[in-house]
């Protein structure tokens, strides 16, 4: 009886600790993924403000007042070179496709 | 005894959670004592980027000896005349009430990286278990036999670090005689912000095509030839200021004597001018230096890539012009910034117990003033290259302006002013 009990316990404290270890790397990897789209959209930061929040009227074009997917169709354009700029074509082609849609994703008006 | 056991054992599976689990790990970042040495364009962003990137919770610390920020991109403008210094200068405020950053205003004097304590100018030792160090650059003075002694004399200035010696040398520039020469000579490569150089010698004679007509601008440059905007510098002299601007490379100055004003080169003839804006060589902070952690040479930091770490000293980070380079990377404030927010990412990752970023990206773009209003800029992007453990630049990605314009002023300002808010607000 004693036994069963002991057995019951550690089988369910295992199981709880199991489960709660998931649920807690789960939620780890959430926050994990959100600090690597939030470092890479700081690397527009620079220029555009941080997370997107650029200075009114600061003399840099504003991009805090478009949606996620208006800045990625300009950021798009920008890589294919359909868009011409002074300084964004030539920026825009140094990152990867996925990288364009996190930080459009990120940085777009929500 | 089976009480004791059951619990010994909820125990293990507990201790099981804290090693693994996300709350558990957190409490290391918000333990953790942070210290970011220098309030740079480095140090400020990464202060600020290790408060936004931890949610606010990381304890965060500045220590840095001058009352204000001052920025170095821009100074040329304080130069040439055409800007005052009061207009690139930026409070600390931000950091300390909006972000909750404590700011002790102090130097440190040493780094001892095996008992995680660093020792300040007051004399006040701290303990950390992060260090993100970015402390500029240092003159090798020595580089340039009797320029300490000039220096001291007031007869040369490098004015390399924006502040009072700005607007000093700008003061020299207007006192100049009528058709007088300023002489600026560069060090051989690397050093702090590739073009700034070549953007002085337009400031100064920007000021003196309105002011002192007959004056001249010698570059005496120790490199093989301009080493950035190569052609749009060169285009800019001829347009611009043809017959002011004189362009003489493989010109490295070795002494100079105060008295007779008078610049000696390695190889090439002596060279005397009214103004003499000196560059000696350059390397990491001092404080980089003394404490072992400037391992290249003895003048730049090696670091691994992926987290901005010290391959000297653990769990210190070394960003902005202070670091050995990775391929075609600029000393430049743009530059700091992007290693800053590499930098407190990393940090946050693993003090929380996840796995850093294993493709970091970083930006630069730099824009050069031509004269007053016209600008020109380069830029690029790095990429990590997980196998070379290095950054390259994306081929096809990056580039410069085809021509100076009033436009790119515009957006040289919008830089300037978002970037500053960026690092300090």
């Amino acid at each position: 009886m004693h036994i069963t009990l002991r057995k019951l316990g550690l089988g369910l404290t295992v199981f709880l600790g199991l489960s709660q270890v998931s649920m807690l790397a789960a939620a780890q990897n959430a926050d994990a993924t959100k600090l690597y789209h939030r470092s890479l959209a700081a690397t527009c930061a620079n220029c555009h403000g941080t997370d997107g929040k650029g200075v009114p009227e600061g003399g840099m074009p504003l991009i805090n007042n478009q949606s996620s997917a208006q800045i990625l169709a300009t950021l798009k354009a920008y890589k294919s070179g359909a868009r011409e700029g002074t300084i964004m074509h030539q920026l825009a082609k140094g990152y990867t496709d996925e990288q364009l849609q996190i930080i459009a994703n990120q940085l777009g008006k929500k | 005894m089976n009480r004791r056991h059951f619990m010994g054992q909820s125990a293990a599976a507990l201790g099981l959670l804290t090693g693994l689990s996300g709350p558990a790990r957190a409490a290391n970042l918000q333990k953790a004592e942070i210290l970011v040495i220098g309030g740079g364009y480095g140090g400020a962003t990464a202060a600020k980027y290790l408060r936004l990137l931890s949610n606010n919770t990381a304890r965060v610390t500045i220590i840095e000896p001058n009352p204000e920020f001052i920025s170095c991109p821009m100074s040329n403008l304080v130069v040439g005349g055409s800007r005052k210094l009061s207009e690139l200068t930026v409070s600390y405020d931000g950091l300390s009430k909006r972000h909750g950053i404590k700011i002790i205003k102090d130097s440190v004097v040493n780094i001892d990286a095996a008992k995680q304590t660093v020792q300040l100018a007051s004399g006040k030792s701290m303990r950390f278990d992060k260090v993100v160090l970015s402390p500029g650059i240092g003159m090798m003075m020595d580089s340039v036999q009797g320029l300490a002694q000039a220096n001291q004399a007031g007869v040369t200035l490098q004015a390399w670090k924006a502040g009072p010696e700005t607007v000093a040398l700008h003061n020299q520039v207007a006192a100049m005689r009528q058709g007088g020469v300023f002489a600026i000579t560069i060090p051989e490569a690397p050093y702090r912000c590739p073009p700034g150089p070549y953007e002085r010698a337009c400031q100064v004679a920007s000021y003196l095509k309105a002011n002192n007509p007959t004056g001249k601008v010698l570059i005496l440059d120790a490199n093989q030839d301009v080493i950035s905007k190569t052609g749009l510098f060169k285009k800019v002299w001829a347009d611009q200021y043809a017959g002011m601007i004189e362009y003489r490379p493989k010109h490295n100055a070795v002494a100079v004597d105060a008295k007779t004003k008078t610049i000696k080169f390695d190889v090439q003839d002596d060279v005397k001018a009214d103004v003499l804006n000196i560059l000696p060589a350059m390397r990491a902070g001092d404080i980089a230096v003394k404490s072992g952690i400037a391992n290249s040479n003895g003048r730049w930091a090696n670091v691994n890539y992926i987290n901005f770490e010290s391959t000297a000293a653990k769990n210190v980070h070394v960003i902005g012009d202070a670091i050995q380079i990775a391929p075609l990377m600029p000393k430049s404030g743009h530059m700091a910034n992007s290693h800053a927010k590499v930098t407190a990412a990393a940090i946050v990752a693993e003090l929380s117990g996840w796995e850093v970023n294993p493709a970091p990206v970083l930006t630069n773009t730099c824009y050069s003033f031509v004269n007053a209003r016209e600008v020109v800029h380069v830029a690029s992007v790095h990429q990590y290259n997980a196998a070379e453990k290095t950054f390259r630049t994306v081929p096809g990605s990056g580039g410069l302006s085809t021509e100076p314009t009033t436009l790119e002023g515009v957006y040289a300002w919008g830089w300037a002013r978002n970037i500053w808010a960026d690092s300090l607000a």
